[in-house]
Formats: structure tokens, C-alpha cells, sequence
């Protein structure tokens, strides 16, 4: 008989033993789709960040960017001289468009001498500006802005209306008087924290706001090449090679090295503890059940049935439960994900656009390779009792007992 | 078609054990033929049970010689016996062994399923097996459903599924009440003299008193045979 011959006989015998025992069939049913829900968040989580962050970086259409030293923007130096940097960037014929964009914090002047911590962004250049404007109209001219959602909800102002804030540029330690920005639109900053107040300028008004504090200066230069971005790395540190530039995927690795390991070190972790307990709880439950029926199972041997159908029952039994369990750890994992998503994205620094947990084909189809292998190692222990099961003094035992 | 279903010629089965080997059955002859119906009996631990196994080909000999249909069994892979256990042996148990999850018709189809048999021939030959032991309007009831006589009843049906030439029992009365001994004592004799050769182990007089051959067995060694 064929191996696929004997399986086709075994799964309804399987199928059977479940049903006949429903405490057991649905203990190790549940059992496999809780460790099957967290490991399934594990392996999004592993990837999921730098997914999200991939996506979050090629969602604003510029594939390089270029930072004064190799440190990622905000965390290093600013860029000096950004006008004629920018110009000798702009003009690179690998380059498509280049925008620079200079961070600054602001406190908003609300009614009743109240303030709201702002974050400014200031930007000039022939590249489409980092936001998406959603009412309104974006900036054209020095002196106005695009607030977000969070802001216009906060300060209760809309396009049309006036804002009055004093900026905070991190250089020096003098008071900056006050700038009046006309806003004329509501935008979506992709990069925006969680409820972080983000308004969106020229660089002039930025500038212009933090005085002669780092006049000339920018975080970051975003770059959107011809057509490749690893060529306009190149031709960026020809004519500049003091600059940091980096593709898209550079600065991914760059965050990979920095922050996201952790993640991918600790999700490697649990997805070997959770895989563990899978492995354990049915290699239990499928050595209690056959050690159960080991008189029944010397009886379907002396009457005929072959060692490889007898292992095969159990294989399929233990597939049975990992395949139901692993099914509805589906929708488990998918509404754990998005609870633990909202939990960690709490954490300060995390802009709200990135996810922690991203569904992704690969991750599903490793969560079924996993769980299929753990289907089979755990029915191997019960599956050797099986095989080597003495048919006689099993059944001389099972008549003395 | 062979008139001699199993040649034992001198075997003996000796288990290891941690206090030194001890020899279970010892030096026994015996041929069983088409028809033959045997009765093994004796005190409690000399080898009965053993024995069948032996003939049943689910233990092998540790010395001596033993022959199913003409082929060495010592010879053939545990595969090879599985089969030939399948198609031409039947075993009733003292527990019955019925699979609780199945009913009383899907027990009896298990082996001709397992012997390949298409799914008319196992309906056809099920049905005939339930009518045979009588319990045709049974046949959709689960073991926790049957009596105790039931489920030997099945459980004859079960061993009767592939037509074996030979049907083994170990204490086929030995969890029945005295009664139901009887009825299941009265299908086995029409299970043989419809044709198939049957050895019973026993501790039933009158069951063994229905054998036409008789060994008595002590110390693992058959002590005497009647033949009647």
C-alpha cells in the first residue's frame, strides 16, 4: 500500500478518534491556535517594522536622503550651507527633485496665554512637499502653513485662520519672539507621531522663526532620483562626499542596526518559546491518548493493520488538530496583532503611521511551514510507541490489567 | 487449496526477563488443519495465551519451527506477517477491542477496508456478517450501545471480515456471563463448521468441551491432547 493510500485510510480514523474525545480534540484545539495567534504575531512582528517603515519611506515618493553625516535626521548635525548644497543636488542629472527640510519644535499660542507643543517643518525645493494636503491649500509663500488633524482639532483654527507660535530651533538659548503664520490648509504628515501637533512651512518661514538661529541649515535633503536611486547615492557623493546619502533601503539598515533588532531578537525568542509549547502540549495530549488506546491499538495490529497504518493514524490525528488549530489562530493572531499594535505604538518616538505588526505573505506561509513541522515532531514520540508496540504483550497486558 | 493451515514443529518462547529468561511456552507440535476445532486449556500463566499469539503470528518463536499456509513465518517481515494476518487470520478478544468511536458495522468493515475491498463488497459482506452473528438491526450501533455478548458477537464479525482460514480466541467468554457464554460458545461452532479451523483458549469447560481436540497445557509444554 502507498504511503498516500495509507494517510487517505488513516484521516477519517483520525478524524473520528477526535470526535470521540471532544475535551481532549478541543484542548489541544485551542491550545494550538493560542500558541499558533502569538507565534503568527511574532513572525509579523519580526518583519513587521521595517515592512511598515519601508512602506512609510516609499509612500512619500523620495528614495534618497542626505543627512550631514551618516546619522539618521534629527539624530546627527545639521546640514550647513543647505541653499547651494541643495542647488548642486538638485542639478545632478540622476537627481529627479530634491527638497530640504529643516525640524524645528514650536509652542502655539492658544486663547487664555495657553500654549500647544508643536513640531515645524520647514521645506524648500523643486521636490512635492512631505505632506498631503487633505483641506485647503498647500503653502506657496513664506509666512504660511498646513497644520494637521491634531493641531487644527487642538487650537480649533482651520485654513483661513492665523497662528501665532515661537519657535524653538535647539540652538542657543535666547527667547525667540513670536511668528504669525497664516494657515491655509490641513495636512497629513506621514510621519507624524501619535497625537503630535505638526505644522508644515517654507524653510524661509522656518527660518524666519527661529531668527539667526542656524540660518541656512536643514535636517535632511529628500531626494527622488531619475530613476535609481543607488546611481544618485553615487552621483551625490561625487560632488559631496563630506554628505551622508543613502537610499531608502540604507536607511532601513541603518534602523535596523539601531532600534528594530530588539524587536527581531525579541520576537525570535518567543516565536522559539511559543513553537516549544505547541510542540509540547500535542506530543502530551497524543501520548496520553495512544498510551489510552494501547489495547486497541495491539488488536487493529493482530488483526492486520500495518505499522505504517497505525503511525499514520496518529500522524494524521496530530495533523488534525495542529490544521483546526492553526486555522483559527488565523483570526486570533490577526485581533491580538491589532490590540498589541495599538499598545506599543503608545511608546514615545514611534510615528503613527508605522505598524508593528504587518500582515505579509511570507510570514503567513512560514506560520504554516512552522506549524506543520511541529504537527509532525510532536507525533513522533507517540508515533514510536506506536510502531514499537509488542501486539502480544500488549494484549496479555491490557487482559492482566 | 492446503488442507494444513498451521505446522508448529517443536517451538518455544522464551522472554527476557530482568530476573532471567523465562520460558512462556516449550518444545510444542502441533498442526491445526482446515475445519480443525481446538480447545487449549490449563492453570493461569502456562502459556495459552502465548501460544496463540504464536499461531496467530503476532509473536514469533524463539526456538523450533512455525508455518502458516506452508510459509516459514520466522522468514517473513513484520510487514509480511501484518498481511498475512489481515487476509487469512482472525483474533477475538477477551475485551472485545472494539473501536469505541466506530459503530457496529463500521468495525466490521475496518479489515476489508484495510485489505483493500471496493466499498459495495465491504457494504455487501458487512451486512451478511451482522445477519450472520444476528445482529442485523445493530449494525448502526456504537460498542457503548451493545451488550457484552453484542460486542463478542461483533467483534466475531470483525475477525470473520477478510473469510481468515484461521479464527483465534482468547478467552472469548472470559468477561461473559454464563448464559451469554453459551450464545457466543454456539456461534463459534457454526463459525467453524461453516469451514474455518478455530483454536480457543479457555477456561470454560463447556466451551471446551464443544473442541474436537483438546490440549491441556502446564509449564508452557502441552501435557495432553484429547481428541473426541
Amino acid at each position: 500500500m502507498t504511503a498516500w493510500a495509507t494517510l487517505r485510510r488513516a484521516l477519517p480514523m483520525a478524524w473520528r478518534s477526535l470526535i470521540r474525545q471532544p475535551a481532549r480534540a478541543s484542548l489541544g484545539i485551542l491550545g494550538v491556535a493560542a500558541v499558533g495567534a502569538l507565534l503568527l504575531d511574532m513572525l509579523l512582528l519580526s518583519e513587521g517594522l521595517i515592512v511598515s517603515m519601508r512602506d512609510l519611506l516609499a509612500r512619500t515618493g523620495y528614495d534618497v536622503r542626505v543627512t550631514a553625516t551618516e546619522d539618521l535626521p534629527r539624530n546627527g548635525p545639521r546640514l550647513r550651507d543647505v541653499q547651494a548644497t541643495l542647488s548642486a543636488i538638485a542639478r545632478l542629472p540622476q537627481v529627479r527633485g530634491a527638497l530640504a527640510v529643516r525640524f524645528a519644535d514650536a509652542a502655539v499660542a492658544l486663547p487664555h496665554d495657553a500654549t500647544l507643543d508643536a513640531s515645524l517643518e520647514g521645506v524648500t525645493g523643486n521636490a512635492p512637499h512631505p505632506w498631503h494636503v487633505l483641506r485647503g491649500r498647500d503653502v506657496r509663500e513664506p509666512g504660511e502653513a498646513v497644520i494637521n488633524e491634531s493641531i487644527a482639532t487642538g487650537s480649533g483654527a482651520g485654513p483661513g485662520a492665523a497662528l501665532m507660535l515661537r519657535a524653538d530651533c535647539g540652538v542657543g538659548t535666547e527667547a525667540l519672539p513670536p511668528a504669525r503664520l497664516q494657515i491655509v490648509g490641513v495636512a497629513e504628515f506621514p510621519f507624524a507621531l501619535t497625537n503630535e501637533n505638526t505644522i508644515g512651512a517654507t524653510l524661509g518661514t522656518v527660518m524666519a522663526a527661529c531668527g539667526a538661529d542656524g540660518a541656512d541649515q536643514a535636517d535632511v535633503i529628500l531626494v527622488t532620483s531619475a530613476d535609481d536611486a543607488d546611481a544618485a547615492v553615487a552621483a551625490i557623493k561625487a560632488v559631496r562626499s563630506d554628505l551622508g546619502a543613502a537610499t531608502n533601503e540604507q536607511v532601513l539598515g541603518r534602523i535596523q542596526r539601531t532600534g528594530f533588532t530588539y524587536f527581531q531578537q525579541i520576537s525570535s525568542v518567543l516565536t522559539t518559546i511559543t513553537v516549544s509549547f505547541a510542540l509540547l502540549l500535542i506530543a502530551v495530549l497524543l501520548t496520553v491518548s495512544v498510551n489510552q488506546r494501547l489495547g486497541e491499538i495491539a488488536a487493529l495490529r493482530a488483526l492486520g493493520f500495518s505499522r505504517g497504518r497505525v503511525v499514520a493514524d496518529v500522524l494524521c490525528e496530530s495533523a488534525l488538530i495542529v490544521a483546526m488549530g492553526g486555522v483559527l489562530s488565523l483570526p486570533i493572531g490577526a485581533a491580538l496583532a491589532t490590540v498589541l499594535d495599538r499598545i506599543l505604538k503608545r511608546m514615545p518616538g514611534i510615528p503613527a503611521e508605522l505598524h508593528f505588526f504587518v500582515f505579509q505573505p511570507t510570514a503567513l506561509t512560514l506560520h504554516m511551514a512552522l506549524l506543520a513541522a511541529t504537527a509532525v515532531l510532536a507525533a513522533l514520540y507517540p508515533m514510536h510507541i506506536v510502531a514499537r508496540l509488542p501486539i502480544a504483550a500488549t494484549l496479555r497486558d491490557q487482559v492482566a490489567e | 487449496m492446503n488442507d494444513l493451515v498451521v505446522e508448529a514443529r517443536s517451538i518455544g518462547r522464551v522472554f527476557q526477563m530482568p530476573a532471567g529468561p523465562v520460558a512462556a511456552v516449550r518444545d510444542v507440535t502441533l498442526q491445526v488443519r482446515s475445519g480443525d476445532y481446538i480447545a487449549v486449556r490449563g492453570p493461569s500463566g502456562c502459556g495459552k495465551s502465548t501460544l496463540l499469539h504464536m499461531l496467530g503470528c503476532v509473536d514469533t518463536p524463539t526456538s523450533g519451527a512455525l508455518h502458516f499456509d506452508g510459509r516459514d513465518v520466522s522468514a517473513l517481515s513484520d510487514a509480511a506477517r501484518s498481511l498475512l494476518r489481515l487476509r487469512h487470520i482472525g483474533f477475538v478478544f477477551q475485551r472485545f477491542f472494539l473501536l469505541p468511536m466506530l459503530t457496529a458495522a463500521e468495525n466490521v468493515e475496518l479489515p476489508q477496508s484495510e485489505a483493500g475491498s471496493s466499498r459495495a463488497a465491504r457494504e455487501r459482506r458487512t451486512r451478511e456478517l451482522l445477519d450472520y452473528v444476528g445482529l442485523g438491526a445493530r449494525a448502526d450501533h456504537r460498542p457503548a450501545q451493545l451488550s457484552g455478548g453484542e460486542m463478542q458477537r461483533v467483534a466475531i464479525a470483525r475477525a470473520l471480515a477478510n473469510t481468515p482460514r484461521l479464527l483465534l480466541a482468547d478467552e472469548p467468554t472470559g468477561e461473559l456471563d454464563e448464559a451469554t457464554g453459551q450464545q457466543i460458545a454456539a456461534l463459534l461452532d457454526r463459525v467453524n463448521a461453516d469451514g474455518t479451523a478455530l483454536v480457543v483458549v479457555t477456561h470454560n469447560d463447556s466451551l471446551a468441551d464443544r473442541a474436537r481436540r483438546e490440549l491441556l497445557m502446564r509449564d508452557g509444554r502441552v501435557e495432553r491432547e484429547i481428541a473426541r
